[in-house]
């Protein structure tokens, strides 16, 4: 468990958000249990294989992205992992708890899960959204206490979707829906939030915009999961980098050691590498195969 | 929000009124002040109480708790299924219960008392038919699966319905009442029978109106949040089903209700949000069923027209209305 101390001054709504549900500590000399590990994963979704094997793990207070190639299971792992999917095998626990173990209310409290497009129901408004966000705090007909109001309130501001608070969802676009996905899951007040590709249908300005919401996030103390497309954004933004191919965990650690132009090649079959400069990232890649360079419609 | 709250307070005057004329207008007329001595105890025991306490008080309420059971299953099962067709034909209620009772009128008209419970029986059977077909094999519970399980297992039992007055077509005319759908003044026989199943739909649908509300962030959202999204669209299956059943083994069928008030309350409103349109399809369902019934019978009295293609006949104007000033 770790120490009281060691818990960052967040805002209102990230207080009392760690050791959850209390769970006791160990013995002193034991390690704290992590937010999230998960071994061995394994997904059968119609009778294929989506992942044979896949590991994952989150410490407190880093932001993890999942990165790989189309079809490599990333969303299938962090859906997994969040109790959204089925798993046919391997070990997943949250601070040592099974998830199996956890009622679906108690999950709740432990980590949010932001999809990658929500639907979009009719006449429902920004504040309403993230009020619905809010009800895994509420007892099945009980009532918003003035905390929970102050709770949904938080998370409209921290998200920085004041603004358009009462517009109608039908209304938002790309960007602003996405910090309003972010928002319905910061009222759920949990110490883990987990995001499927939350960029990945966005404008430059929109993903800039979002990225840096979520990462301000782990400053205030939250540990976040992320599935991203974007090496470069990855390298950006994340502390740890997990990379998922055909299905099973192949590499995880610091993005740049990670990342090397030898596991682009390996992993994606292209020819390119990643670089940063002074906070600004980039991803160089030789588009064209150089075979292919210069042999024109002649050829 | 203002706009809920005025539609709120619109439905309430209307229910007000409809109960009102519901209790006081018939062959005998009654003044309202009258009726609402005789609601309050105060009645002076003359032949006017003895008309709305046993007469008329059981079908007002009838009305009301099957325009407001017909309301609610519409709008949670359109919330549940996250489809605008959705409403208690789709999961083969309306086709169950008719055939069952159709299959007591024509089969066994000696033991006609037995109509509500074929009804209800047969109801019920048909819905858990196509939860089970929709609950078996890939993508269990998908709001699809449950729509066409639901329209394969209408046509079954219509067909069925159908098979029955074509075999026996000198028994139909006493089968048409209850096709059409309508009230009768029969006392409370049939409410003391079937009101556990209204009791029970009615909690269970309020205690689904937050889980719907979660679900129509979707499904993801909804599991985040620590729902069960296949369960939660179960749970308004079988209130859905309890609550149309109960109503077709009282009134006959009355499917289209279920459909058009839940809309017109949304369009109304301006609001899909569950905490809205359940509470407000109930009062409105109630309303407008207690008010159909009264127009009914009292248009060309004595002659009682069946409420249920008079109220198409008044509804469906309106909801075209309504639906070309939607979106």
């Amino acid at each position: 468990m770790a120490p009281e101390g060691q818990q960052r001054e967040g805002r209102g709504y990230l207080r009392r958000t760690h050791g959850p549900m209390g769970i006791a500590a160990g013995p002193p000399e034991a390690p704290p249990p992590l937010p999230l590990a998960a071994q061995g994963i394994t997904v059968e979704i119609g009778g294929a294989q989506i992942l044979g094997g896949a590991d994952l793990e989150l410490k407190e207070g880093e932001l993890v992205a999942v990165v790989g190639p189309n079809g490599a299971g990333k969303s299938t792992l962090v859906r997994a992992v969040s109790g959204l999917q089925k798993t046919s095998g391997g070990s997943i626990s949250w601070w040592g708890k099974e998830l199996g173990s956890l009622r679906g209310r108690d999950l709740a409290r432990l980590r949010a899960f932001v999809p990658q497009r929500m639907p979009v129901p009719a006449g429902v408004t920004v504040r309403e959204a993230v009020t619905i966000g809010r009800s895994s705090h509420l007892r099945p007909l009980g009532r918003m206490t003035g905390s929970d109001r102050e709770a949904v309130g938080a998370a409209i501001a921290r998200a920085g979707v004041e603004r358009f608070g009462e517009r109608a969802l039908t209304t938002l676009s790309g960007g602003e829906l996405q910090r309003v996905q972010i928002a319905i899951g910061l009222a759920q007040e949990t110490p883990v939030l987990i995001a499927d590709e939350p960029t990945s249908q966005l404008d430059l300005g929109a993903t800039v915009g979002v990225a840096g919401l979520l990462r301000s996030l782990v400053g205030d103390g939250l540990t976040v999961l992320l599935v991203v497309h974007d090496l470069a954004l990855a390298l950006a933004v994340a502390d740890t980098v997990v990379v998922v191919s055909g299905g099973r965990t192949v590499a995880a650690g610091p993005p740049a050691e990670v990342l090397t132009p030898e596991r682009l090649a390996e992993v994606w079959g292209a020819d390119a590498r990643l670089s940063e400069d002074g906070g600004r990232t980039g991803l160089h890649v030789a588009w064209v195969p150089e075979a292919a360079m210069g042999t024109g419609a002649s050829s | 929000m203002a706009r809920r709250s005025l539609v709120f307070a619109a439905l309430l005057v209307a229910l007000a009124l409809a109960t009102v004329a519901s209790l006081a207008l018939g062959a005998v007329r009654i003044p309202a002040s009258e009726v609402i001595d005789i609601l309050l105890g105060k009645g002076g025991g003359g032949p006017n109480q003895q008309i709305v306490e046993s007469l008329r008080l059981p079908r007002t309420v009838e009305a009301l708790v099957i325009g407001a059971a017909l309301g609610i299953a519409g709008a949670i099962l359109q919330g549940a299924l996250a489809n605008p067709l959705a409403s208690p034909d789709v999961i083969g209620v309306t086709g169950g219960a008719g055939f069952g009772a159709i299959l007591i009128i024509i089969l066994f008209p000696g033991s006609i008392a037995l109509l509500p419970i074929g009804a209800l029986f047969f109801g019920l059977l048909a819905a858990t038919l196509v939860f089970a077909f929709a609950w078996s094999g890939r993508n269990r519970g998908s709001a699809g699966k449950v729509i066409l399980a639901g329209i394969a297992m209408l046509s079954l039992f219509t067909a069925g319905t159908t098979g029955l007055l074509a075999a026996y077509p000198e028994r139909a005319p006493s089968a048409i009442f209850f096709i059409a759908g309508g009230l009768t003044s029969s006392g409370w026989e049939e409410m003391e029978t079937i009101w556990p199943y209204f009791a029970v739909g009615f909690v269970f649908a309020a205690v689904l109106i937050r889980p719907l509300d979660r679900l129509a962030l979707g499904d993801d959202v909804a599991a985040s949040l620590g729902s069960r999204p296949q369960l939660i669209r179960l749970g308004a299956g079988v209130a859905a089903a309890l609550l149309a059943a109960a109503s077709a083994a009282i009134a006959g069928l009355l499917g289209f209700l279920g459909l058009v008030v839940p809309h017109v309350v949304r369009m109304a409103g301006g609001s899909s949000s569950n905490t809205f349109v359940v509470p407000a399809s109930a009062l409105g369902g109630a309303a407008l069923l207690a008010a159909g019934d009264t127009l009914a019978r009292t248009l060309r009295a004595p002659i009682e027209m069946p409420v249920g293609p008079f109220m198409v006949v008044l509804g469906v104007p309106l909801f075209l209305w309504l639906l070309r000033k939607a979106v």
